[in-house]
Protein backbone atom coordinates (compact mmCIF):
# COMPACT_ATOMS: atom_id res chain seq x y z
CA UNK A 1 0.00 0.00 0.00
CA UNK A 2 1.60 3.34 -0.76
CA UNK A 3 1.48 6.46 1.18
CA UNK A 4 -0.78 8.34 0.02
CA UNK A 5 -3.21 5.55 0.50
CA UNK A 6 -2.35 4.62 4.04
CA UNK A 7 -2.78 8.31 4.46
CA UNK A 8 -6.20 8.43 2.58
CA UNK A 9 -7.26 5.67 5.16
CA UNK A 10 -6.42 7.20 7.91
CA UNK A 11 -8.17 10.06 7.44
CA UNK A 12 -11.06 8.69 6.40
CA UNK A 13 -11.17 6.73 9.89
CA UNK A 14 -10.28 9.53 11.91
CA UNK A 15 -12.59 11.95 10.45
CA UNK A 16 -15.75 10.29 9.30
CA UNK A 17 -16.92 8.46 12.56
CA UNK A 18 -16.12 11.78 15.39
CA UNK A 19 -17.90 14.00 12.72
CA UNK A 20 -21.16 11.55 12.05
CA UNK A 21 -21.21 11.49 16.07
CA UNK A 22 -21.06 15.49 16.15
CA UNK A 23 -23.80 15.96 13.30
CA UNK A 24 -26.19 13.33 14.77
CA UNK A 25 -25.96 15.32 18.46
CA UNK A 26 -26.10 18.61 16.04
CA UNK A 27 -29.54 17.24 15.33
CA UNK A 28 -30.36 16.39 18.42
CA UNK A 29 -29.39 18.92 19.89
CA UNK A 30 -31.58 21.79 19.86
CA UNK A 31 -34.18 20.38 21.83
CA UNK A 32 -32.03 20.59 24.67
CA UNK A 33 -31.30 24.61 24.46
CA UNK A 34 -27.17 24.59 24.52
CA UNK A 35 -25.48 27.43 25.68
CA UNK A 36 -22.93 28.53 22.96
CA UNK A 37 -19.87 28.12 25.66
CA UNK A 38 -21.66 24.22 25.44
CA UNK A 39 -21.85 24.22 21.30
CA UNK A 40 -17.98 25.44 21.14
CA UNK A 41 -16.98 22.92 23.80
CA UNK A 42 -18.75 20.23 21.98
CA UNK A 43 -17.21 21.14 18.43
CA UNK A 44 -14.08 21.39 20.40
CA UNK A 45 -13.94 17.76 22.20
CA UNK A 46 -14.59 16.10 18.54
CA UNK A 47 -12.08 18.11 16.69
CA UNK A 48 -9.05 17.21 19.76
CA UNK A 49 -10.62 13.54 18.99
CA UNK A 50 -10.02 13.95 15.31
CA UNK A 51 -6.83 15.81 15.65
CA UNK A 52 -5.42 12.99 18.06
CA UNK A 53 -6.53 10.09 16.20
CA UNK A 54 -4.77 11.59 13.13
CA UNK A 55 -1.64 12.71 14.77
CA UNK A 56 -1.68 9.09 16.20
CA UNK A 57 -2.36 7.21 13.22
CA UNK A 58 0.21 9.79 11.33
CA UNK A 59 3.28 8.94 13.54
CA UNK A 60 2.56 5.05 13.25
CA UNK A 61 2.75 5.29 9.80
CA UNK A 62 5.81 7.40 9.50
CA UNK A 63 7.34 4.76 11.88
CA UNK A 64 6.72 2.38 9.29
CA UNK A 65 7.95 4.67 6.18
CA UNK A 66 11.51 5.28 7.99
CA UNK A 67 13.16 3.05 5.33
CA UNK A 68 11.37 3.69 2.63
CA UNK A 69 13.31 6.03 -0.38
CA UNK A 70 10.59 7.39 -2.04
CA UNK A 71 7.16 8.51 -0.60
CA UNK A 72 4.75 9.67 -3.42
CA UNK A 73 5.81 9.11 -6.89
CA UNK A 74 3.76 10.91 -10.08
CA UNK A 75 1.09 8.42 -10.25
CA UNK A 76 0.55 9.56 -6.49
CA UNK A 77 0.24 12.64 -7.54
CA UNK A 78 -2.05 12.47 -10.75
CA UNK A 79 -4.38 10.28 -8.45
CA UNK A 80 -4.09 12.95 -5.90
CA UNK A 81 -4.42 15.72 -8.57
CA UNK A 82 -7.53 14.39 -9.78
CA UNK A 83 -9.10 13.24 -6.09
CA UNK A 84 -8.25 17.10 -5.22
CA UNK A 85 -9.90 18.73 -8.42
CA UNK A 86 -13.20 17.21 -7.86
CA UNK A 87 -13.21 17.61 -4.46
CA UNK A 88 -12.52 21.63 -4.68
CA UNK A 89 -16.29 21.55 -6.16
CA UNK A 90 -18.39 19.72 -4.25
CA UNK A 91 -16.25 22.72 -1.24
CA UNK A 92 -16.93 25.54 -3.77
CA UNK A 93 -21.04 24.42 -4.32
CA UNK A 94 -21.07 23.55 -0.43
CA UNK A 95 -19.73 27.60 0.14
CA UNK A 96 -22.36 28.99 -2.47
CA UNK A 97 -24.96 27.09 -0.23
CA UNK A 98 -23.43 28.44 2.75
CA UNK A 99 -22.83 31.78 2.57
CA UNK A 100 -25.36 32.91 -0.05
CA UNK A 101 -28.39 30.85 -0.19
CA UNK A 102 -28.46 29.89 3.87
CA UNK A 103 -28.03 33.78 5.32
CA UNK A 104 -31.67 34.39 3.94
CA UNK A 105 -32.78 31.76 5.71
CA UNK A 106 -30.82 30.62 8.62
CA UNK A 107 -28.26 31.87 11.10
CA UNK A 108 -25.76 31.26 14.17
CA UNK A 109 -25.02 27.63 14.43
CA UNK A 110 -27.20 26.48 11.07
CA UNK A 111 -24.26 28.19 9.08
CA UNK A 112 -21.38 27.24 10.81
CA UNK A 113 -22.54 23.27 11.12
CA UNK A 114 -23.28 23.48 7.53
CA UNK A 115 -20.13 24.94 6.75
CA UNK A 116 -18.44 22.07 8.75
CA UNK A 117 -20.29 19.49 7.28
CA UNK A 118 -19.70 20.64 3.81
CA UNK A 119 -15.92 20.82 4.63
CA UNK A 120 -16.10 17.15 5.90
CA UNK A 121 -18.03 16.29 2.85
CA UNK A 122 -15.24 17.42 0.61
CA UNK A 123 -12.29 16.04 2.56
CA UNK A 124 -14.23 12.48 2.88
CA UNK A 125 -14.96 12.82 -0.98
CA UNK A 126 -11.27 13.75 -2.08
CA UNK A 127 -9.72 10.55 0.04
CA UNK A 128 -12.57 8.30 -0.40
CA UNK A 129 -11.59 9.31 -4.44
CA UNK A 130 -8.00 8.68 -3.80
CA UNK A 131 -8.56 5.49 -2.57
CA UNK A 132 -10.81 4.60 -5.74
CA UNK A 133 -8.22 5.89 -7.91
CA UNK A 134 -5.75 2.98 -6.66
CA UNK A 135 -8.66 0.63 -7.77
CA UNK A 136 -9.23 1.85 -10.91
CA UNK A 137 -8.07 -0.89 -14.11
CA UNK A 138 -6.18 1.90 -16.11
CA UNK A 139 -4.95 4.89 -15.09
CA UNK A 140 -2.15 7.15 -17.29
CA UNK A 141 0.18 10.11 -16.09
CA UNK B 1 0.05 -0.07 -23.62
CA UNK B 2 1.46 -2.86 -22.75
CA UNK B 3 5.37 -3.39 -21.87
CA UNK B 4 8.34 -5.50 -21.10
CA UNK B 5 9.43 -3.98 -18.19
CA UNK B 6 8.91 -6.97 -16.13
CA UNK B 7 11.11 -9.46 -18.94
CA UNK B 8 13.79 -6.62 -18.73
CA UNK B 9 13.99 -6.58 -15.06
CA UNK B 10 13.79 -10.47 -15.30
CA UNK B 11 16.97 -10.52 -17.61
CA UNK B 12 18.93 -7.38 -15.45
CA UNK B 13 19.49 -10.14 -13.10
CA UNK B 14 16.21 -10.39 -11.39
CA UNK B 15 16.12 -6.58 -10.39
CA UNK B 16 13.47 -6.32 -7.65
CA UNK B 17 10.30 -3.67 -8.43
CA UNK B 18 11.90 -1.80 -5.78
CA UNK B 19 15.26 -1.18 -6.96
CA UNK B 20 14.06 -0.19 -10.36
CA UNK B 21 11.77 2.17 -8.80
CA UNK B 22 14.63 3.71 -6.89
CA UNK B 23 16.54 4.18 -10.09
CA UNK B 24 14.14 5.88 -12.26
CA UNK B 25 12.79 7.97 -9.35
CA UNK B 26 9.17 5.62 -8.80
CA UNK B 27 7.68 4.00 -6.03
CA UNK B 28 7.65 -0.12 -5.88
CA UNK B 29 4.01 -0.02 -6.27
CA UNK B 30 4.31 1.90 -9.12
CA UNK B 31 6.41 0.15 -10.67
CA UNK B 32 4.40 -2.89 -9.81
CA UNK B 33 1.26 -1.21 -11.61
CA UNK B 34 2.90 -0.47 -14.94
CA UNK B 35 4.02 -3.82 -15.11
CA UNK B 36 0.38 -5.17 -14.40
CA UNK B 37 -0.30 -2.74 -17.37
CA UNK B 38 -2.78 -0.27 -14.33
CA UNK B 39 -0.64 2.62 -15.22
CA UNK B 40 0.88 4.01 -17.71
CA UNK B 41 3.92 6.18 -17.10
CA UNK B 42 4.82 9.51 -18.34
CA UNK B 43 6.83 9.87 -21.39
CA UNK B 44 9.92 10.86 -19.18
CA UNK B 45 9.63 7.89 -16.90
CA UNK B 46 8.79 5.74 -20.17
CA UNK B 47 12.39 7.23 -21.43
CA UNK B 48 14.36 6.66 -18.02
CA UNK B 49 13.05 3.05 -17.67
CA UNK B 50 14.08 2.31 -21.23
CA UNK B 51 17.15 4.38 -21.07
CA UNK B 52 17.63 1.95 -17.68
CA UNK B 53 17.63 -1.20 -20.02
CA UNK B 54 19.19 0.47 -22.61
CA UNK B 55 16.28 -0.02 -24.92
CA UNK B 56 14.20 1.87 -27.11
CA UNK B 57 11.37 3.06 -25.87
CA UNK B 58 9.21 1.13 -28.28
CA UNK B 59 11.26 -1.79 -27.91
CA UNK B 60 9.57 -0.91 -23.82
CA UNK B 61 6.22 0.24 -24.39
CA UNK B 62 3.90 -0.93 -27.01
CA UNK B 63 0.81 1.21 -28.09
CA UNK B 64 -2.24 -0.39 -29.54
CA UNK B 65 -4.51 1.56 -31.33
CA UNK B 66 -7.62 1.67 -30.20
CA UNK B 67 -6.95 -0.24 -27.12
CA UNK B 68 -7.23 2.01 -24.18
CA UNK B 69 -9.27 5.06 -25.51
CA UNK B 70 -11.63 6.37 -23.60
CA UNK B 71 -10.44 4.76 -20.19
CA UNK B 72 -7.29 6.75 -20.07
CA UNK B 73 -6.68 10.44 -18.63
CA UNK B 74 -3.73 12.79 -19.74
CA UNK B 75 -1.24 14.61 -18.04
CA UNK B 76 -3.51 17.20 -19.29
CA UNK B 77 -6.15 16.44 -16.87
CA UNK B 78 -4.24 17.79 -13.88
CA UNK B 79 -2.28 20.69 -15.67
Amino acid sequence: MSSLQKRAWLALWSMCPVYCIYFVAQIGLPYLQPTMLERIGCLAVVASFHAVAYICGLLMIKRHEADEPLLQDERDRTIDGRATRTAYFILLTGMIVVGMVMPFNNSGWELVNAALFFIVLTETARYALILIGYRQPRLAH
Amino acid sequence: MTNEVRLLRFLAQDMTQAELGRRVGLTRQTIAAIEQGRYSPSLDVAFRIAHLFGKRVDEVFHWQPGGDQGTQTTSSDIS
